[in-house]
């Protein structure tokens, strides 16, 4: 019993010490030995120190997610949508049917706002042609609660631009305003699209300035491209002139306008796009509250367009005029829709034959053959290729003005590049007429007005913005094959349709034209 | 499945595991050992990698008590019943180290790279 008091003495004196187990042993020596009991883990300094590297190493186990943020060893799928999803825009959807799509660039001051809507002298009628452009003169003439030139010179006090265009198959209102003012110019816009008085003087004054600018006119390249529709989309709706008849100019009034309102502005047909210093959310508000006049009805253009389908004929109409000096004269092919796929690559083709005037900086020895034939031989004084989609059908070809003494050379140089592109197309051309079309697109939506408008346009074609990657893609997709399959679907001998003003004499003929459009020495 | 395991192997769900470690308990008691104390460096070599890395006062208190338990075991004496009382065979300084040594080491061979020590026990 003693022994065992001395050894169990010297044992404790060997053990490693401190002050915790000092204090713990001298307890538990005074107590009873059923009192002792294992120590805690801070008793002794290894236990202390293992307890803090399990901790440290537990806490490898759960790293602060602090340290994670920009890198870790634990790969994560990065998504590549807001890359890919450029640009930006925010689209909504309100009951009644209005698209509210925005583009904020964080950067600009500035923006544009406006209403597109699928309206245009196609919907209108034989009887009723003209009114969509007439609507669009008189819109801006008063409304109930601001009286004549009211929202006019309200936006330009604010230091905006109010514009607006009536087009075949789009009309737009927008405004250019600085950012603050945003709300204001969708609060005029609303109120001039819903609320527009039209007041019979001034229905009667516009109706002079019309006919007066419709008897001016007539040498301009807006009415070759006009006298091109009317005969190649003849006896359909896309041929019906914008501005419309004289006689129904002569006939139109506020029940015209009004009855147009109510059955073509309608919120299904429409997007209020915006782009610039704008918040989306705050438009999407704006518009909830002040677009509520406007019809809902449900019938989508397509669906007027289905009824109406547009045809082309292969004709022409010449209009002679010698005390011009200049000829000017378009020729146009049938193309497609621009929902349909081929379109691109009708884009791409327009970029091949390219576009020149006399004051083009590339001068004479640019990429596409048809300029550098034109050009270097004197036969244009300029000429662009063109190419137009409408809902259902569109149109590809070339518009030139000349002196009246080359006209035989230019038609030639200009079939005999067309009608190529079904036969020869090198892998360089097309290529430099993708990267053409291209930085084109980029280049063109440079401000907010052009940005806003690709939004409206877009949607109202393709019911969606198409990203430029996508698009790129699609554009990339086009090859030297694509090239030749698309001029074989739409140029390779078919009919197409000519208009001419000016001193044309020796434009040649129809059956000229038309021979031109195949080759036989392939 | 391997929940399955861990519940038949977890001490305080499965009667048998708790047995079974009472009577580690008892065994380990005896001689004031931790049951870390028994992982042999020569067995594995992870074992040493680990004790490598402990801290030089955890590793020497292992040495400590292996030395205990040894001159005991020479002696065919227990610890003192006190002592014993006092101890705590399952408090682990070990297992995390260890964890950690064969987590790298799995990471290195998927990653394809040769291992660090490329040495056998003869």
């Amino acid at each position: 019993m003693a022994i065992r008091h001395l050894l169990s003495l010297a044992r404790r004196s060997h053990k490693p010490s401190s002050s915790f187990t000092l204090v713990r042993s001298s307890s538990s020596r005074s107590n009873a030995e059923e009192f002792i009991k294992p120590p805690p883990p801070t008793a002794t300094i290894y236990d202390r120190i293992a307890h803090s590297l399990k901790s440290k190493l537990q806490k490898l186990e759960n790293p602060d997610i602090r340290f994670l943020k920009y890198g870790s060893p634990h790969p994560t799928q990065t998504p590549h949508t807001h890359i890919l999803s450029r640009p930006e825009t925010k689209i909504t959807t309100l009951p009644n049917g209005l698209r509210v799509a925005t583009e904020s660039a964080s950067n600009s001051r500035t923006a544009t706002v406006g209403v597109w809507m699928d309206a245009g002298s196609r919907f209108e009628s034989d009887e009723t042609n003209g009114t969509a452009h007439f609507l669009e003169r008189m819109i801006f003439k008063g409304t109930e609660k601001r009286r004549a030139k009211g929202p006019e010179e309200e936006i330009e006090n604010m230091g905006g631009h109010l514009n607006a265009y009536t087009w075949r198959e789009e009309t737009a209102y927008y405004a250019k305003v600085m950012g603050k003012d945003v709300l204001k110019a969708v609060d005029i816009l609303a109120d001039v699209l819903q609320n527009s008085k039209f007041e019979e003087r001034c229905i009667s004054r516009e109706r002079g300035v019309i006919l007066r600018e419709l008897q001016a006119g007539g040498h301009t390249e807006e009415d070759v491209f006009d006298h091109l529709h009317s005969t190649a989309f003849q006896y359909s709706p896309l041929g019906r002139n914008i501005h419309g008849t004289c006689d129904n100019i002569k006939t139109i009034s506020n029940e015209h306008l009004h009855h147009y309102i109510q059955t073509h502005y309608t919120t299904p047909r429409m997007v209020l796009a915006a782009s610039g210093a704008v918040k989306h959310e705050e438009i999407v508000e704006q518009a909830k509250k002040l677009f509520t006049k406007l019809s809902s009805d449900s019938t989508t253009a397509t669906q007027l367009v289905a009824k109406e389908p547009a045809s082309f004929t292969g004709s022409e109409v010449r209009i002679i005029n010698d005390y011009v000096p200049l000829a000017k004269f378009a020729v146009a092919f049938e193309a497609t829709s621009s929902t349909d796929p081929d379109s691109i690559a009708l884009m791409v083709m327009r970029e091949m034959l390219g576009s020149w005037n006399k004051n083009t900086g590339g001068g004479k020895h640019m990429g596409s053959k048809l300029v550098q034939r034109v050009s270097i031989n004197g036969i244009a004084e300029s000429m662009k290729a063109f190419s137009t989609n409408y809902k259902d059908t569109g149109l590809f070809g070339v518009y030139a003005v000349a002196k009246p003494d080359c006209l035989g050379d230019l038609s030639f140089a200009i079939m005999s590049e067309m009608t190529k592109l079904a036969y020869r197309v090198s892998e360089d051309d097309v290529i430099r007429a993708r990267n053409q079309l291209k930085s084109s697109l980029m280049l063109h939506t440079d401000g907010t007005t052009p940005i806003a408008e690709d939004i409206g346009h877009q949607l109202l074609t393709y019911g969606r913005r198409i990203p430029f990657a996508e698009l790129f893609t699609r554009i990339d997709a086009v090859d030297a094959s694509t090239i030749k399959r698309v001029a074989n679907r739409f140029l390779y001998d078919r009919d197409l349709a000519i208009s001419a003003i000016g001193p044309i004499q020796d434009l040649p003929d129809y059956n000229w034209f038309r021979r031109r459009t195949y080759w036989n020495r392939y | 499945m391997s929940s399955l395991l861990q519940s038949l192997l977890d001490p305080k769900k499965s009667w048998l595991a708790s047995l079974h470690m009472k009577s580690l308990t008892n065994r380990l008691r005896k001689y004031g050992l931790r049951y870390d104390d028994l992982y042999d460096p020569y067995y594995d070599l992870d074992i040493k990698e680990a004790l490598n890395r402990l801290p030089r006062e955890i590793v020497d208190a292992r040495h400590q008590r292996l030395k205990r338990a040894i001159d005991l075991s020479m002696k065919h004496e227990y610890l003192p019943e006190d002592l014993q009382k006092m101890q705590t065979p399952f408090r682990s300084y070990l297992q995390d180290m260890l964890a950690l040594v064969k987590k790298e080491n799995a990471e290195r061979e998927a990653l394809g790279a040769l291992p660090l020590y490329q040495r056998t026990i003869p």
